[in-house]
């Protein structure tokens, strides 16, 4: 019994392995490609016999990634601030009271989500325009605000229907406690379970977003990573090497911030899918 | 009042954590910021603009130029600029001067350059009532490039007719034993296949008298059967595989290169293809041919008009900066800078570019020069079914007479707009 | 005494304060409005105004159009286009989604054991889901491309002819589906594991008293308790299939011609190629319709299937 259940993890360890190598393969190519200097058209698998970090150095001051770091970061972050702050409270307000207005609201959140963004852009983009937000880092961050607003606030309604008892708030509403401050006092600081799925999963998704910000950031100065990223593509199209790298250099942050905090990542998720 | 102190308090604090981040950045006080965005799609090319733009900043300190070039995505995106009334100060009106980009732009007519202009420019960009649409910068001859080393070696002649010009390529594949593509297509941008169709429309249905449909193409009564010819010889070419396997996932940056590892024989890329290839390796040497008559008796033409042009939006905040740079730019050292660096003859009369194509030019002195097919003769907007009719043929999913079906389809909707 | 009583009185007080209050107060509509507002200007009114635009002939950037009635949908349902790219769209929707749950099921399966390589192989599966799609189109591309791609490496390698699978229209939408599939798979793994350990270990013992094979144990225990992350998985995944647009366009951008255009890209492609911004409004309608009813649908099947498991 003991050795036949031993043999088997061995035998699904191997499979582990070759799934996990399986899954290796784009990152490994993009690591030999980044490696090789230009017009070194030797295979793919293999790495070159020489060292050099030079493609990386161009592909950062060629495609101004310090500046598209700078930029995708700040849109990021100020989105998922916003998407917290606002999904949070419109979410506790259409959770806990069931009018009329609300539940309608919450159906139009909802229908929300399955409309394409694409279908709105040219009306979206002429607003944009006459509200003079065009190549502003507030139209990236508003764009992905509503954007990911529905999924948001469905997420922080599920969570508090099932797990913030009414109680709380009823004891600290006979204290006199104003909404507001029942919310931020005693309801916010229970959410943050589903407040970590939320920044993680909208900071993944806005920090990669590309349909929106090649419209609305054209001005080099405001243009974020998937952006400078694709216009580098186009005019190094012959120099895969060098795109290579620079790809490689763009999705480090996410992978390191990944790689550290990969148990919030994880754990978010599974914890957004059980309860939302 | 609470709740009222409340919400101020949440939207001022949201409004802070945008504002934080509001500011697009460069550029300091006092400073005319002039946008710009031009067609400038390869290297070198984007290269002379940015280095000029470098140049002229340098002398206007107080005008700060930002500078992009969205090269595939320009039309896109220069038409959702339109839509927004939100043009650029500066764009390239890419041979819709007079007609898409009209409404738009700003009469350049009484500006010193005016009188210095190409005649064979003047008719191009300005419409009937006088109006000077843009600044050409250069100009376009186009043809098919080839690699003259290659050809020299093989001892193939430069054909002097479409048939020639096949049988040059079965030469190409046949001595170099199936090695060499005989003619590139960087595919993956369709408007290789558009530069294909473009290009040979004008000796099948234009410069031959006997096969001349001017009139049927802008009248509205163009039989399209008349163009399946192009899409015949296309598969054609594509069935005996003297086109790039590749030729629907090729990037045309990727053109040059071939090119200087000897792997290519002929492209439809012009201008400054020559003097990148030479750069990437000194041993070969580009030439160019004008377009070779398709029916018997008709003579070769270069496919010419402006290349890359500037106009300044009409709605432009800064109009007197805009045309500050563009008086800057048609100075006749710095026009010859810019046809150099482009490898295009410039559109000015006093200017003296040296180019790398100059004795190809002077070879074939006298060609006539037509203007590119769909500028002229068909509606705008006909340039991505052109190339995407193309790109549907090679891959198989269009027959030679769908393809032109397709096309008659489109040129009848985009006319009725 | 005393003070019980003022305290009564106050808190009557409050509450006929709070009462004449309620009828603004019940909704707590303030604490939404920011939302509301944010999703009505960003979304909805761009979406409404689309519709608007379905019933013109615009060119998508003139000043002037004109309302031309419902000539732009007939001119849809005869378009052999859009039923091409219905198709394409289905099948990035449908196909990546059935891949991605069953291979997703698989992995979920294989990790819920306590092997010593879970955390790493769990990392490595889920890594592509934080990188950007349109990266990932790109590294793919890389794999397939016809010129110095890896895949064609290991064919010349064995002395084969490079194929070109990128510019194939019988094959290219596959690489698509594949390639999407590949980048989130690890979602789905990851909603799996989680519903797999909150199965409680009791069911299995029972099964194992009844003697139960480990095929009837999945589908009579496994199975049915998973249903809440089988239903959040497909509509994530369908939703997320059928609006496929960054891939696409790092791939094939599409081509070659229509051949694995997807209703966004497509859309897209009338827009701002084509000239045709009262069709691309039409296609948009169409889109927004066939993602509404196929994830409604999906919803309410496996909702169902959760009640009665």
């Amino acid at each position: 019994m003991n050795r036949q259940s031993s043999s088997k993890k061995w035998l699904l360890t191997g499979l582990a392995l070759v799934i996990t190598a399986f899954h290796l393969i784009p990152f490994y190519i993009l690591l030999t490609n980044s490696l090789k200097q230009m017009g070194d058209f030797t295979s793919k698998w293999s790495f070159p016999d020489y060292f050099n970090l030079e493609n990386f150095a161009l592909a950062w001051e060629q495609a101004g990634l310090a500046n598209a770091f700078t930029n995708t970061a700040i849109i990021t972050f100020s989105a998922a601030v916003l998407l917290i702050l606002f999904g949070s409270m419109a979410a506790y307000a259409l959770a806990r009271r069931t009018t009329k207005l609300n539940k309608f609201v919450y159906i139009l959140f909802v229908g929300v989500m399955v409309i394409p963004p694409l279908t709105a852009l040219v009306p979206l983009y002429r607003l944009v325009v006459n509200f003079g937000l065009m190549n502003t880092h507030i139209v990236a961050v508003l764009n992905n605000v509503a954007a990911f607003l529905p999924l948001t606030i469905f997420l922080y309604a599920g969570f508090i229907r099932s797990t913030i008892p009414k109680e709380l708030e009823e004891a600290a509403k006979i204290d006199g406690a104003s909404t507001l401050k029942i919310f931020f006092k005693i309801i916010f600081p229970l959410l943050k379970p589903i407040t970590a799925t939320v920044l993680i999963i909208s900071s993944v998704y806005i920090w990669n977003d590309y349909q929106f910000a090649i419209f609305f950031l054209q001005d080099s100065s405001v243009q974020t990573l998937t952006v400078v990223l694709a216009s580098f593509f186009g005019q190094n199209g012959s120099q895969l090497n060098l795109v290579a790298a620079a790809a490689l250099l763009a999705s480090l942050p996410m992978i390191i911030v990944f790689l550290f905090l990969q148990r919030f990542f994880i754990e978010g998720l599974a914890a957004g899918s059980v309860k939302g | 009042m609470k709740k009222t102190i409340g919400i101020s308090v949440l939207s001022i604090s949201a409004m802070m954590a945008i504002a934080g981040c509001g500011g697009s950045g460069s550029g300091g006080e006092g400073q005319v910021k002039l946008t710009l965005m031009s067609t400038a799609t390869t290297k070198a090319d984007q290269d002379i603009f940015k280095e000029i733009v470098k140049d002229f900043e340098k002398e206007n300190p107080d005008i700060d130029i930002e500078d992009s070039y969205p090269s595939d995505g320009y039309e896109d995106l220069a038409r959702v600029k339109m839509a927004a009334n939100d043009l650029p100060d500066l764009f390239d009106t890419h041979g819709w001067a007079t007609s898409r980009y009209s409404e738009y732009t700003e009469d350049l007519s009484s500006m010193d350059w005016a009188s210095r202009l190409d005649p064979a420019m003047e008719p191009i960009l300005t419409d009937e009532d006088g109006k000077l649409h843009a600044y050409p910068i250069n100009q376009a001859l186009d043809g098919v490039s080839y690699n003259k080393t290659l050809l020299d070696e093989y001892g193939i002649e430069v054909p002097a007719t479409f048939d020639e010009f096949i049988a040059a390529l079965e030469e190409v594949k046949e001595k170099s034993n199936g090695e060499v593509v005989p003619l590139w297509l960087g595919g993956a941008d369709k408007s290789q296949f558009g530069q294909y169709f473009d290009q040979f429309a004008t000796p099948l249905l234009i410069t031959d008298e006997e096969n001349s449909y001017e009139e049927e193409l802008l009248d509205g009564s163009f039989d399209w059967s008349n163009y399946t010819y192009l899409a015949e010889k296309l598969k054609e070419m594509n069935d005996k595989e003297l086109l790039n396997k590749d030729v629907l996932t090729a990037q045309v940056t990727m053109g040059p290169e071939l090119l200087a590892q000897n792997k290519v024989a002929f492209v439809m890329l012009n201008g400054s293809v020559g003097r990148e290839v030479t750069g990437l390796n000194p041993d070969v040497q580009m030439g160019t041919m004008p377009v070779p008559p398709i029916h018997e008796g008709d003579s070769p033409s270069w496919i010419g008009g402006e290349r890359h042009t500037l106009a300044v939006a009409n709605n432009s905040e800064y109009k007197e900066e805009a045309k500050q740079f563009i008086e800057y730019i048609a100075q006749p050292e710095v026009a010859k800078k810019f046809a150099e660096g482009t490898s295009l003859p410039d559109a000015l009369t006093d200017v003296e570019a040296d180019n790398y194509f100059a004795e190809f030019y002077k070879q074939y002195e006298g060609t006539q020069i037509q203007p590119y097919f769909d500028r002229l003769y068909l509606p705008s907007g006909m340039w991505d079914p052109m190339g995407a009719t193309g790109q549907e043929l090679v891959a198989g999913t269009l027959t030679p007479e769908q393809v032109s079906d397709k096309m008659s389809q489109e040129y009848t909707r985009l006319r009725s707009e | 005494m005393v003070q019980t009583l003022t305290k009564g009185s106050v808190r009557a007080k409050t509450e006929s304060k709070r009462k004449r209050k309620k009828r603004g107060d019940s909704s707590l509509w303030w604490m939404y409005l920011p939302s509301v507002l944010i999703v009505f200007l960003f979304i909805i009114f761009p979406f409404l105004d689309g519709i608007r635009i379905s019933f013109t002939n615009w060119n998508g950037f003139s000043q002037a159009y004109d309302y031309i009635g419902f000539d732009q949908y007939k001119r849809m349902f005869a378009d052999p286009d859009t039923w091409l790219v219905v198709k394409n769209t289905l099948l990035y929707g449908i196909g990546s989604t059935i891949l991605q749950n069953i291979i997703g099921l698989g992995y979920a399966l294989l990790l819920n054991h306590h092997l010593k390589v879970r955390t790493l192989t769990r990392t490595i599966i889920y890594l592509p889901v934080i990188i950007s799609p349109l990266i990932m189109g790109y590294i793919w591309y890389f794999f397939f491309a016809y010129n110095g791609g890896a895949l064609n490496d290991i064919f010349i390698l064995f002395g084969m002819e490079p194929i070109n699978v990128l510019s194939d229209p019988a094959v290219n939408p596959y690489i698509i589906v594949f390639v999407n599939t590949f980048q989130f798979v690890g979602i789905a793994m990851i909603i799996y594991l989680a519903g797999l350990q909150s199965i409680s270990k009791d069911y299995y013992e029972a099964a194992n008293i009844d003697g139960a094979s480990a095929w009837q144990k999945f589908k009579a225990v496994t199975l049915p308790l998973l249903m809440p992350s089988i239903t959040i998985n497909i509509v994530l995944n369908i939703i997320g299939g059928l609006k496929l647009f960054d891939v696409i366009v790092a791939l094939t951008n599409g081509g070659p011609g229509n051949a694995s255009q997807s209703m966004s890209t497509f859309m897209y492609n009338l827009y701002f190629a084509r000239q045709d911004a009262g069709y691309a409004a039409t296609q948009g309608v169409l889109m927004a319709l066939i993602i509404l009813i196929i994830s409604m649908s999906a919803l309410i099947y496996f909702k169902r299937k959760e009640v009665e498991a």
